[in-house]
């Protein structure tokens, strides 16, 4: 896996650096948008950490700019102002996340854990969380490589549940999207449905956690 | 008003209202007054004329009965004619007829001598006989051969009574103008005032950080000047706010920076086993470490819901229960982290606001939750609606507030002396700007099974 970090503060980037390289990471530092532009002309990355405040050119420039020519690499902004426009203008612009500074390592490690996943499944389709694989154009699953039996609305619900993973999913939203099968599903039917799954996912070591008043997550995968 | 009598130097100066009142009332009344003088002296003068031609009337009767009795003189009035001619209730006529000798020759004998001119009209003065103010007629008579001066005199007592009557007739509604235009004066200066009232009223409804302008449109001309320098006074002020709210942001925003860059290099330290010989070293530098983070964060977030309300805000309708159910994800894993039972019970609360701003509030009250319960322990957010008040509240399961620091939790960096956990004593003061903004009311309240419940009740 290759990072490209674009980041003009060098005790930022090179704590990032040596911070993901310890992770197994292959880690590039662009200190201007300018040389960002040059990096992922000439070479192929999995996912770009990205400084919004950059001298001339900022950062948001760099990812319409990456976005204009076609390009779907996974983009996480780093950023220090937590300010509702500047995180909307980032999305906007086309990044894929963001995170406020200060941040930890660990915390970093994730979200590009689950961009890079994340973009993957959207190249192969697949939906993997640890031992657990979503291949939503034949619509198979599978659990530490056996074959996994899910009905419709199981499926259903996984599905939107690995989708939005760690985030939590409400009891309204799986009635919503369950609706299309089922005319007047309940809230206590997503219940019986969401049992039977765990019941399945048990050997995978993965939860479906309850959040009591809302609804479910899947927990971040651990690896 | 005490103050007034004994220091009377320090009176204050007449307010706008009487200043107005009196420019006004003093020239009216004087108008008034003058315009009655003249009114009563010409009402007078004609009343005057009347009687004065009765008196000629007078007169031309003498005269007629001089001129039948011809030369057979002394004159003699027969008692009938003599009644006749002093009859004018209730004043008393006298007269005389004198020749050209001088002599009385008909009439009081005691009338006094008037000047006689030679004129065709009769000539009229004031006067005084036996004592009485009387008015006097005088004309010149040629009978016959004879000339005659032939003086009539009538006492004032009708001419008093219809100065009298005129008078009265006169003050009256006179006293009704001069009350009707008090009155006018009176409430039309309120109604000229009732602009500057107005604008009192928006600038003393105002609270300290609300510097909005004043509007203009519907404001007196003559105010108007005035009113910009105080918009510009306004605008100023609250520039000056918002460069010392932009120092606070900007300051906690460049020590984000370098503060990640120590994070990291801490989390390189730790990995490659710096702090191997002394792990509680390690735990303390992140403590604090963490601490920091948080102060900037929140330092950001209280400059920005300071720097939001010195303008007027635009408030939107803000569904309260999607903000509790985005908070879920943000702060499950926190709450994991201490194994505390995060729930929620969402029922739908409608209000107008600023969404970002009452998300940060929420965000604070469960940041705050998770940061002082226990492990194991409960917090439970709620949404709602209390009759048309929508409300957000977030209760744990943790230590409270005890009485003796209610006052005091709501004040920018106040800590309960020996809380637990690494609070910065913003998080309230943030919930209790971002509620005032919005006029709703934080209320703090201990629930059945001890802890802290904080409810945001909107209005």
């Amino acid at each position: 896996m290759r990072i490209l970090i674009v980041e003009d503060d060098l005790l930022m980037a090179q704590g990032l650096k040596q911070g993901l390289q310890q992770l197994g990471y292959t880690v590039d530092v662009a200190g201007s948008a300018e040389e960002a532009g040059v990096c992922v002309q000439g070479e192929s990355f999995d996912i770009a950490l990205i400084d919004l405040a950059l001298p001339k050119a900022d950062g948001l420039h760099f990812i319409r700019h990456l976005r204009a020519s076609g390009s779907h690499l996974p983009a996480l902004i780093l950023t220090a102002s937590d300010s509702m426009d500047d995180t909307v203008r980032g999305l906007d612009a086309g990044a894929d996340d963001y995170m406020t500074k200060p941040y930890r390592l660990p915390e970093v490690a994730a979200r590009i854990r689950a961009l890079i996943r994340r973009s993957h499944a959207l190249a192969d389709a697949c939906l993997r969380h640890d031992a657990l694989a979503l291949d939503t154009r034949t619509r198979t699953a599978s659990l530490n490589g056996v074959a996994l039996e899910l009905t419709n609305r199981e499926w259903a619900i996984l599905e939107m549940l690995l989708m939005a993973s760690p985030a939590v999913v409400s009891k309204d939203k799986l009635v919503q999207a369950l609706a299309g099968w089922e005319k007047d599903i309940t809230p206590n039917a997503i219940e019986v449905h969401v049992s039977r799954l765990r019941q399945k996912l048990a050997p995978g070591a993965i939860a479906i956690r309850t959040i009591r008043g809302i609804g479910y997550r899947i927990d971040a995968p651990q690896n | 008003m005490h103050r007034k009598t004994e220091t009377p130097a320090l009176s204050e100066p007449l307010s706008l209202r009487q200043r107005l009142i009196f420019a006004l009332l003093t020239p009216l009344i004087a108008i008034l007054a003058l315009s009655s003088f003249f009114d009563y002296r010409l009402a007078q003068k004609t009343a005057n004329q009347a009687h004065d031609q009765s008196l000629a009337d007078t007169v031309f009767d003498l005269e007629g009965h001089i001129r039948r009795k011809n030369s057979s003189l002394p004159i003699d009035l027969t008692e009938e004619a003599e009644a006749m001619l002093r009859s004018s209730t209730p004043d008393m006529i006298y007269f005389a007829v004198i020749n050209a000798a001088g002599v009385i020759v008909a009439g009081d004998a005691d009338l006094p001598r008037q000047p006689l001119s030679k004129s065709e009209k009769i000539e009229f003065w004031d006067g005084k006989y036996r004592g009485k103010a009387v008015r006097i007629a005088s004309h010149y008579l040629e009978a016959g051969a004879q000339v005659f001066q032939v003086l009539v005199m009538e006492t004032t007592e009708k001419r008093k009574q219809a100065s009298k009557r005129i008078l009265a007739a006169m003050i009256l509604p006179n006293l009704a103008v001069v009350l009707a235009t008090l009155l006018a004066v009176v409430l039309g200066v309120r109604k000229g005032l009732l602009p500057l009232q107005k604008v009192e009223e928006d600038i003393a409804a105002r609270s300290a950080s609300d510097l909005h302008e004043i509007e203009l449109a519907g404001t007196p001309a003559e105010i108007r000047p005035m009113l910009r320098r105080l918009n510009e006074l306004f605008s100023l002020l609250r520039e000056s706010v918002a460069i010392q709210q932009r120092f606070i942001a900007d300051a906690a925003h460049q020590l984000r920076t370098p503060l990640a860059g120590l994070q990291t290099q801490l989390d390189l330290a730790t990995v490659e086993g710096a702090f191997a010989s002394n792990q509680q070293r390690h735990q303390l530098i992140d403590e604090a470490t963490t601490r920091i983070g948080h102060l900037l964060t929140q330092l950001l977030a209280y400059a920005r819901t300071e720097t939001s309300s010195p303008g007027k805000v635009q408030f939107e309708p803000v569904a309260l229960e999607r903000l509790v159910e985005n908070s879920a994800s943000v702060f499950l894993d926190a709450a994991l982290a201490k194994n505390i039972d995060l729930g929620f019970e969402i029922l739908p609360a409608e209000t107008s606001g600023l969404p970002w701003m009452i998300q940060e509030a929420l965000s604070n009250l469960i940041d705050n939750a998770i940061r002082y319960t226990p492990t194991n322990g409960v917090i439970t957010v709620r949404s709602g609606k209390f009759g048309k008040q929508a409300f957000i509240e977030v209760e744990d399961s943790g230590p409270g507030i005890p009485p003796e620091h209610l006052a005091d939790v709501f004040k920018r960096f106040y800590r309960i002396p020996g809380s637990p956990g690494n609070g910065c004593g913003l998080g309230l003061a943030i919930v209790h700007e971002i509620a005032e903004l919005h006029g709703a009311k934080v209320e703090l309240s201990t629930p059945e099974n001890g802890g802290l419940c904080v409810r945001l009740l909107f209005s």
